[in-house]
C-alpha cells in the first residue's frame, strides 16, 4: 500500500522533472480557469471567422444584399405564434411599404398569417463560396500557378424563401450577421501580419542592441524610446490620409497592415533586448562556452529556448492592440474600407441620430469583439503567468 | 549632504535630462519629417491641384516655380534642418493647402487639446490611487474581482467604443447624445462664469471618456505596486513600532509606490492623445480634437499633420522631464543616477 503511493509519488516527481518546457507551461495554463475559458473563446471565434462562408446565409458584401429589408431589425425565428406551433421555427415575411398612412417614411410590416411563415432549413445551398483558390501571377503563360480551389454552396442554415437576418441588415440590406463572421477573419488577418512585422523588425533592433550592447545599444535605446513617445494613432493617421483614392480595397489592408507592423514594433523590441542582456551573462551561458560551443550553437540551444515563451507571450498580448487599432482607424475612416469588412468599417455612420435612435442592431458586431479582445487578453495573462518558471516557487 | 552640492547635483541633473528631451525631440522631427516627406505628392502639387479644381489650368513649370517659391528644390537635409530650427521656436510655416500660419491656425486649440487631456490625466490618476490603494490593502474578494473586471474592460473597451456606448444609452434613455462641449446659446458668447459652468456641465464626460483606458491601466499598476511594497520587510518593521493604520500606509508603502507611478505619466498622456482625435469625432468636440482628423484624413496636409505630431510629442517629453526633475527633487537615488 504504502510502497504504491512512494511509487506514484516517485512517478509525478519523475514526470515533472522531465517534463519540456512546453510540457510544463501547458500543466500550468490548464491550472487557470479563466485562461483556459478565453482559449475555448478564442478557438471557437477564430474557427467561426474561418468557416464564416459556411456558417452565414449570405455574402457578406453588396452582391448578398437584401433589397427588401434594408435597414431591418433581427430576425429571431420562434417556433409558436397565434396561428399555432411548428416543429420547424421559422421567420415572418417582412415587406417594406411607405403609402400616405405612414406619412411616406419606409417603414417594414410583417405578415403574420400562416402564408406569410419562412421556414429556417439547415444545410441548405446558396450562394457559391470558395477555400482554397491560389492564383500567382508569373511572367509567360504557362508558368502562372493557378490553383481553382474548391467551391461550395452548402450554408449552415437559411430559409425556404426569402432570406433571414438574424442580425438585421445595415442601410444598404446586407446582413449584419455574416458581416460581423466575416469581420473576425479580417480582424484576424491584420493582427497576424502587423504583429509580424513588427516581431521582426523588435527581433532584429532589440536581438542587435541586446547582442552587441555598449554605445550601439545607448543608441537604439535612445531611438526606440523616441519612436515610443510618439502617439501612434495621430502618426498613423497622417501616414493613412495619405492613401491614394485609387487604391484598391486589399492594396489598402496590406498597408494598413504594414504601418501598424512598423508602428508597434518599439515595445517587443525593449524586452527582447532585456532577455538578452540579462540571459548572455548567465552561468548557463558561460558553462557552455567553456564547454566550446560555438556562438551559433549557444544563441540556438541556450538562449533563444530561454525566451521563446516571452516572445510567444509578448506577441499575444500585442495582439488585440492591432485589432483595436485597426478598428478605431477604420472607424473614422482612414483604415479599411468597403468591400472589406471589419468592425471599424461597420461601426461607420453609426453616431447618427437616426441609426441611435432607430437601428441599435447595428451595435451588435461590437459584443463580438469586446469578447474577442478579452479572450486575447485572458489567454495572454495566461500564458504569461503560465511560462513564470518561478511561479510555482513563488507561491 | 550640504545645500550647495545638492543643488549643484539636481543641476547637472536638470541639464542632462534637458539634452536628452532635446535629443529625443530632434529623432521625432527626423522621424516626422521624413515620413510627410514619403508620402506621394509635395506641397507644391497639392497646392496647385487644389487650385486646379478651382477652375485654373495648371502645367508642369507651375508647379516647378511653386516648388521654388516653397523651398522645396533645396536639399533634403536642409530642409528639415530649417524645419526643426523653426520648430524649435514654435514656428511651423503655412498650412499646405488652407494658406494660413499653422502656429495660428492651430494655437488655441493645440492648448484647448492638451489642457482637455491633462485633465484626463489627472482625473485617471485622482480615481486611480484612493481605489488602487484600496484594492491592494482589502481582501474583499467582491471588489478584487470587480475591480479585475474594470481594467480588463478597460482594454478590451477601448474609449471610442465606450463613448459610442454612452451615447447609444444616453440617447436610447434620455433623448440626449450628450454631444459637443457647449450649450448652443454659449457656443460663441464670451468667457463668463455662466460659459464657465455650462462647459464644465458638458466638459465632465469627455475628459471621463478620454482618461478611461488610463483609468483602469493605472488602477492595475497602483494595485500591484501597492501589493508589493506591502509584503516588505519594512513595512512589517514600521508596522513592529507601533504604527498602524492609514498613517502605516501613507508614510511608507504608498510613498514608495508613487515614483514608478509618476514616472508612467508620459506613457499614460501619449494613451490618452491617441484617443483623442477619434473620441473628438464621436462626441463632436469641434473645439478640440477634430482639427487633427481635418488636418490628417480630409485635406491632406502634410505640414499641418507633421506640426500636430510634432506638437503632442512635444507636450509628452516635456511631460517626461517635469516628471523627472520631480523625481530627482523627492528622491536622492534618482538624482545619483545620471542617465538611467
Amino acid at each position: 500500500m504504502t510502497d504504491l503511493a512512494v511509487n506514484v509519488d516517485q512517478k509525478v516527481k519523475e514526470a515533472y522533472f522531465t517534463a519540456s518546457q512546453g510540457q510544463l507551461i501547458w500543466q500550468r495554463f490548464k491550472r487557470n480557469k479563466s485562461a483556459l475559458a478565453g482559449a475555448w473563446v478564442l478557438i471557437i471565434l477564430v474557427l467561426s471567422g474561418i468557416f464564416a462562408p459556411f456558417l452565414t446565409p449570405y455574402d457578406p458584401t453588396i452582391a448578398g444584399r437584401d433589397k427588401s429589408y434594408q435597414n431591418g431589425a433581427p430576425q429571431i425565428p420562434s417556433f409558436c405564434d397565434d396561428n399555432g406551433c411548428s416543429i420547424r421555427p421559422f421567420i415572418y415575411t417582412y415587406e417594406r411599404t411607405r403609402s400616405i398612412k405612414t406619412n411616406f417614411r419606409w417603414v417594414t410590416e410583417e405578415d403574420a398569417s400562416l402564408e406569410g411563415r419562412r421556414y429556417v432549413q439547415f444545410f441548405n445551398q446558396g450562394t457559391e463560396y470558395n477555400y482554397f483558390k491560389f492564383y500567382l501571377d508569373f511572367p509567360g503563360k504557362a508558368a502562372d500557378i493557378n490553383f481553382k480551389g474548391f467551391n461550395f454552396t452548402t450554408h449552415l442554415f437559411g430559409v425556404d424563401k426569402g432570406m433571414i437576418h438574424i442580425f438585421g441588415t445595415d442601410s444598404a440590406g446586407k446582413d449584419i450577421y455574416s458581416r460581423t463572421l466575416t469581420a473576425i477573419n479580417t480582424s484576424m488577418a491584420v493582427g497576424t501580419i502587423g504583429v509580424l512585422i513588427a516581431f521582426v523588425l523588435a527581433l532584429v533592433i532589440g536581438g542587435i542592441a541586446g547582442y552587441y550592447g555598449g554605445w550601439i545599444d545607448s543608441l537604439l535605446q535612445m531611438i526606440t524610446d523616441a519612436v515610443r513617445t510618439i502617439p501612434s494613432i495621430p502618426l498613423f493617421m497622417a501616414l493613412a490620409a495619405f492613401i491614394p483614392d485609387v487604391w484598391s480595397a486589399e492594396a489598402r489592408f496590406f498597408f494598413i497592415s504594414m504601418v501598424l507592423g512598423l508602428i508597434g514594433w518599439p515595445t517587443l523590441a525593449r524586452r527582447i533586448r532585456t532577455h538578452l542582456l540579462t540571459e548572455r551573462n548567465q552561468e548557463y551561458v558561460l558553462a557552455a562556452q567553456l564547454c566550446g560551443a560555438s556562438p551559433a550553437h549557444v544563441i540556438r540551444r541556450h538562449l533563444l529556448p530561454s525566451f521563446t515563451s516571452y516572445i510567444i507571450v509578448d506577441l499575444v498580448i500585442s495582439f488585440p492592440y492591432m485589432v483595436l487599432s485597426e478598428t478605431a482607424l477604420s472607424f473614422i475612416g482612414l483604415g479599411l474600407k468597403e468591400p472589406v469588412n471589419s468592425l471599424g468599417v461597420m461601426l461607420q455612420n453609426v453616431t447618427s441620430a437616426d441609426v441611435l435612435l432607430n437601428y441599435q442592431w447595428y451595435f451588435i458586431p461590437v459584443i463580438f469583439f469586446i469578447v474577442l479582445v478579452l479572450a486575447f487578453v485572458f489567454v495572454g495573462d495566461g500564458l504569461r503567468d503560465a511560462a513564470d518558471p518561478y511561479a510555482d516557487t513563488n507561491k | 549632504m550640504g545645500l550647495s552640492e545638492l543643488m549643484l547635483q539636481l543641476a547637472r541633473f536638470t541639464l542632462i535630462r534637458a539634452l536628452l528631451a532635446i535629443f529625443t525631440l530632434i529623432i521625432v522631427s527626423f522621424i516626422v519629417f521624413t515620413l510627410m516627406e514619403m508620402v506621394p505628392g509635395d506641397c507644391a502639387e497639392r497646392y496647385l491641384a487644389f487650385k486646379n479644381t478651382q477652375g485654373s489650368g495648371i502645367s508642369v513649370a507651375d508647379i516647378d516655380a511653386e516648388r521654388v517659391r516653397l523651398g522645396l528644390d533645396q536639399p533634403y537635409l536642409q530642409r528639415w534642418f530649417s524645419w526643426i530650427i523653426n520648430a524649435f521656436q514654435g514656428e511651423f510655416g503655412d498650412s499646405c493647402i488652407l494658406r494660413v500660419n499653422i502656429s495660428q491656425l492651430l494655437g488655441q486649440k493645440f492648448w484647448f487639446s492638451l489642457g482637455l487631456c491633462l485633465a484626463a490625466l489627472l482625473l485617471a490618476y485622482a480615481i486611480a490611487i484612493p481605489v488602487g490603494i484600496l484594492a491592494a490593502t482589502s481582501k474583499n474578494a467582491i471588489l478584487n474581482n470587480s475591480l479585475r473586471l474594470v481594467s480588463y474592460l478597460g482594454l478590451a473597451l477601448p474609449n471610442f467604443l465606450l463613448a459610442l456606448m454612452i451615447m447609444l444609452f444616453s440617447t436610447v434613455y434620455f433623448g440626449d447624445s450628450l454631444t459637443g462641449l457647449f450649450s448652443k446659446e454659449y457656443r460663441d458668447a464670451p468667457w463668463s462664469v455662466d460659459r464657465l459652468l455650462d462647459f464644465l456641465g458638458h466638459a465632465w464626460l469627455p475628459i471621463f471618456i478620454l482618461g478611461w483606458s488610463a483609468t483602469a491601466f493605472a488602477i492595475q499598476t497602483v494595485r500591484a505596486l501597492m501589493s508589493d511594497e506591502i509584503g516588505k520587510l519594512y513595512v512589517t518593521a514600521a508596522a513592529a513600532r507601533g504604527v498602524s493604520g492609514r498613517h502605516l500606509l501613507m508614510r511608507y508603502p504608498a510613498r514608495h509606490a508613487l515614483s514608478p507611478i509618476i514616472n508612467s505619466l508620459g506613457f499614460d498622456l501619449n494613451r490618452i492623445f491617441n484617443e483623442l482625435p477619434i473620441v473628438a469625432l464621436i462626441l463632436t468636440l469641434t473645439e478640440a480634437g477634430a482639427l487633427l482628423i481635418d488636418a490628417l484624413a480630409r485635406s491632406n496636409d502634410q505640414q499641418l499633420a507633421g506640426a500636430i505630431i510634432f506638437l503632442l510629442t512635444a507636450s509628452i517629453v516635456a511631460i517626461n522631464f517635469v516628471t523627472d526633475i520631480f523625481l530627482a527633487l523627492t528622491d536622492p537615488r534618482v538624482r545619483r543616477s545620471i542617465v538611467g
